[in-house]
């Protein structure tokens, strides 16, 4: 078809753009994706990673996973991050203020020499620890400080379901299975939970100039967001663009790739994007 | 990164505004003239651009691109917006006359009305009058006079069913040089 083209009436643009965004708002996926509760995206990601372990042949749990652990101290680290999550919900402070590795390396250690289905049991009893300790919180929305960071108990269970969900693909990855993709509802949740967080990671990151990124991220549990980050109190903040697939974002988010890993789409100023893109990565515990 | 129709689908389905903008950029003015080429220049074409995008913005997921470009996507549909309005003019005209029969007061449309319906009324006389005598009368006596397929058959001398016949005929014709006028301006 070649069609023939004809110079638009005055006003039909600014018409025909404003009746389309009031009938569906920007930022509005379509199909739109079943709101579900932080808890309930923890609670699959933990079931996930427990159908994932509990397929694993024996043999597999001695393989390098991350860092200088196996699969079987991996899974003793998540162990050991569902205790400290349990001592953050009971108020102690100090939790607070440790570091991720260092205070769950211990936990990891104890692997050695236990067999794969104790290690499987003990970690599956502390997620059930964790979920009586919600329950028992009560208020999603209450302060928890865990490893470094103070964030409401709705985003450290996101949190924990972006962790969950990481290590699973590590060890999927470490045993030669292929990688999964969380459900659209977590994975929204989790997106939401990331660009949320973008300001506060190029903030640490000491990006050279603010920016206006526009943030797309397609396929289910994306969406739509205009964020502002870096210094806001510099003049001109450069206006970019990114879109890119949500899995691959979350990836980055995990550490699991490069900014040039996720295949993004960028317009304006690559440099900066780039460098927004790189400060994402720095939301990872690992 | 995708192919470009599928990275812009990728993108309205994600609820992106700016992805909007690009289409009808890019589009906008192709769209407007398929939609002149069926229904004239007036108000009708920009009604039928403002449903073509609407449409595309609140459901971007009828949108294949494994199936289509966007480009085509988006006249077919101009295509299938400005036919409805030709069928929906349609209606209007016979429902207009009927009420002229059944009132005794002549109450003429507003000069505005005149205008706004003019281009479209204009298309659809203009592709009745390409139409076989037989089939002209008996749409003539259907929608511009407003009777029943009874009272077309007992006014054109002819049996019942075959005035049903001749209408469904004609309007699949109509259809057709409709169709052909939209063709011919792609």
């Amino acid at each position: 078809m070649t069609g023939i083209e004809r110079a638009l009436p005055a006003g039909l643009r600014i018409r025909v753009l404003d009746a389309s965004w009031q009938v569906r708002p920007a930022g509005k996926t379509v199909p739109e994706v079943q709101e579900i509760s932080p808890v309930e995206a923890f609670s699959r990601a933990a079931d996930a990673l427990y159908h994932t372990l509990r397929a694993l042949p024996e043999n597999a749990w001695r393989r390098p996973a991350i860092r200088d652990l196996d699969v079987q101290g991996l899974v003793g680290h998540l162990t050991g991050v569902e205790h400290d999550v349990q001592r953050a919900l009971s108020g102690d402070q100090a939790v607070g203020q440790a570091e991720h590795v260092a205070s769950t390396q211990a936990a990891a250690d104890r692997q050695a020499g236990r067999s794969p289905a104790q290690t499987l049991g003990q970690w599956r009893r502390a997620v059930r620890q964790t979920m009586t300790g919600v329950t028992a919180a009560g208020d999603l929305g209450m302060i928890i400080g865990l490893h470094g960071v103070q964030l409401p108990l709705y985003a450290v269970l996101v949190g924990r379901a972006f962790e969950l969900w990481t290590h699973e693909n590590d060890i999927r990855a470490a045993t030669g299975l292929p990688a999964t993709v969380p459900d659209a509802p977590t994975l929204a949740l989790m997106t939401r939970l990331a660009t949320t967080l973008l300001p506060y990671a190029a903030l640490g990151s000491r990006l050279g100039q603010p920016a206006r990124l526009h943030l797309v991220l397609t396929g289910p549990g994306g969406g739509t967001w205009d964020i502002e980050v870096g210094d806001g109190t510099l003049p001109e903040p450069a206006r970019v663009s990114v879109v890119a697939d949500a899995v691959r974002f979350c990836r980055l988010v995990a550490n699991r790739t490069t900014p040039a890993g996720i295949d993004a789409d960028i317009t304006g100023d690559h440099d900066v994007a780039t460098g927004i893109l790189a400060a994402a990565a720095t939301l990872a515990f690992d | 990164m995708r192919g470009t129709d599928a990275l812009l689908a990728a993108r309205l389905e994600a609820g992106d505004d700016h992805a909007l903008a690009e289409v009808f950029d890019r589009f906008g003015g192709l769209v407007y003239g398929a939609a002149v080429g069926i229904v004239g220049d007036g108000s009708s074409a920009q009604d039928v651009v403002q449903d073509v995008f609407v449409e595309l913005w609140s459901h971007p997921d009828r949108y294949d691109p494994g199936a289509v470009s966007l480009r085509t996507y988006l006249v077919v549909l101009a295509r299938n917006r400005a036919m409805d309005a030709i069928r929906s003019e349609l209606r209007r005209i016979a429902r207009q006359q009927r009420h002229y029969r059944l009132t005794t007061a002549d109450s003429p449309r507003s000069p505005g009305e005149e205008v706004l319906n003019a281009d479209v009324a204009s298309t659809v006389r203009a592709a009745i009058e390409r139409l076989p005598d037989a089939q002209r009368r008996v749409i003539e006596l259907a929608y511009f006079e407003g009777m029943t397929c009874r009272e077309v058959a007992l006014a054109a001398g002819i049996p019942e069913g075959t005035a049903k016949s001749r209408l469904r005929l004609a309007l699949a014709k109509l259809e057709t040089v409709l169709d052909r006028q939209l063709l011919e301006s792609l």
